[in-house]
């Protein structure tokens, strides 16, 4: 079971590290999402310092839309995603296997993300990194699993990119919130960060043990 | 389908009495001693944003029945509902707003209920446009029924988390126990409970009429699609 994740996970990562087409252009709209932000609030060090969670959370779920875009691209053709089903596993662990290739690719661009947002809006809290890296991967968990959800869900759908953002944005309000708030609990002293962090767990938890039985009933014939 | 024009026609009339009833109720009642003569919306806004969650309720009972037993009228009650209670959503919001101006000063604040159903109103359109966007509609229905689900499952989960972010709404009209903080009694109670009745004989007649036009429209794309078939 747990070998035929690894192997449909390393099968996209690995692909993808060859061709670099969905890491280079998830990174490369980061980067101008974090350009576009710059120009619109043009913020001082301070204000930087408050903007950094949410600017840290906006451009890692517009980035993630791109790579959700991607996630069955692979077996888009020649009736390759009928292939994979045909593999002699359980549906959830295709399901499990999608997932963790696009949470690979995910959470590579959000730990290249952090630095450079740091450094292109001047924001000095360096100490705070692994705290904040451990918050970004506990949110990209969830993130990541409902994306990949709706990703299949929308395979073969017409105008399927702005589907995907009206879909996944409202769904992840919560993690949005626990997010910004956990990360901006970081940079204060004596924030409350707990609570957040709770609601980050309660919601990779559900998504991840809900989204593998939906993608069952989803692609049954 | 003629049980459903029979049921449509019973619940049409029972609608307009006790629409009619019950506005007549609100003509009378007196005035808030705060809130004044616009107090009256809250007998729309109430029972709307009620109606906004129930045909979300029902949504997920159809979707779920479809996905079990197959069956193509929880399908089309499903889609019915996604349409009605998107409308409801629209005067919960609406009226939300003209109560607002008056009596906070403002027409939205990022409040948790408001921004609940403001997710939600985005939840129904997503339902509605992911159904029209996959050519196959067994497909179609079939992802939107799971989506349905997906958010039955998350709409208590955006509930708590904005709820603990922010809240600065009225407690509910109708809690009772310790955290009723605001009551509703004496003249004002029986329309806010004729007008409740009332909006849900509404939405089963929206859904109904909705049900049929979408029966029609499936019977005729068939029909189409027969024609095409036989010309080739």
């Amino acid at each position: 079971m747990l070998k035929a994740i690894y192997r449909i996970a390393w099968k996209d990562v690995a692909g993808d590290l060859r061709r670099r087409a969905t890491l280079s252009s998830m990174l490369f709209f980061a980067i101008s999402v974090l350009v576009v932000f710059q120009a619109a609030f043009e913020p001082d060090r301070k204000e930087a310092l408050r903007l950094l969670p949410g600017l840290l959370w906006a451009t890692s779920l517009f980035t993630t839309l791109v790579g959700l875009g991607r996630v069955f691209q692979a077996e888009e053709e020649d009736g390759a995603f009928e292939g994979l089903l045909l593999a002699s596993v359980p549906r959830g662990v295709i399901f499990f296997g999608k997932w963790l290739g696009n949470l690979l690719l995910t959470l590579l661009v959000e730990f290249l993300i952090l630095p450079l947002t740091m450094v292109l809006f001047n924001v000095d809290a360096w100490q705070q990194i692994p705290m904040i890296l451990a918050i970004l991967t506990l949110g990209t968990l969830g993130l990541t699993g409902l994306g990949t959800l709706l990703a299949a869900m929308t395979r073969g759908a017409r105008s399927r990119e702005t589907l995907l953002a009206l879909l996944l944005l409202p769904l992840t309000a919560p993690l949005l919130i626990s997010g910004v708030q956990a990360v901006a609990a970081t940079l204060v002293e004596d924030g409350a960060i707990s609570p957040w962090l709770k609601l980050l767990v309660i919601f990779d938890l559900v998504y991840l043990a809900i989204t593998p039985w939906a993608f069952g009933w989803l692609v049954e014939e | 389908m003629n049980i459903l024009k029979k049921i449509q026609f019973f619940v049409g009339l029972a609608t307009l009495i006790s629409l009619a009833v019950g506005l007549w109720y609100v003509y009378q009642a007196p005035a808030d001693f705060q809130q004044g003569g616009a107090v009256r919306i809250l007998y729309i806004h109430v029972p709307s944003a009620k109606l906004a969650l129930l045909s979300y309720l029902f949504l997920t009972v159809a979707s779920i029945l479809y996905l079990w037993k197959r069956w193509e009228s929880a399908d089309i009650l499903a889609e019915a509902a996604a349409s009605v209670g998107a409308a409801f959503t629209v005067l919960t919001l609406a009226s939300g707003s003209i109560w607002g101006k008056p009596m906070w000063g403002t027409w939205w604040v990022w409040d948790a209920r408001l921004t609940s159903m403001l997710v939600l109103l985005i939840l129904y359109k997503g339902l509605m446009v992911l159904r029209h966007s996959l050519d196959d509609p067994v497909k179609g229905a079939r992802a939107t029924a799971v989506l349905a689900i997906i958010g039955a499952v998350d709409l208590p989960i955006i509930h708590y988390s904005v709820v603990w972010w922010r809240t600065l709404h009225q407690p509910p009209s109708l809690a009772s126990g310790e955290n009723a903080q605001v009551h509703i009694t004496g003249p004002l109670l029986p329309p806010l409970l004729i007008l409740s009745g009332a909006f849900i004989l509404l939405g089963l007649y929206m859904v109904t009429v909705k049900a049929r036009q979408i029966e029609a429209r499936r019977r005729l794309d068939a029909l189409e699609a027969a024609r095409m078939h036989h010309d080739e």
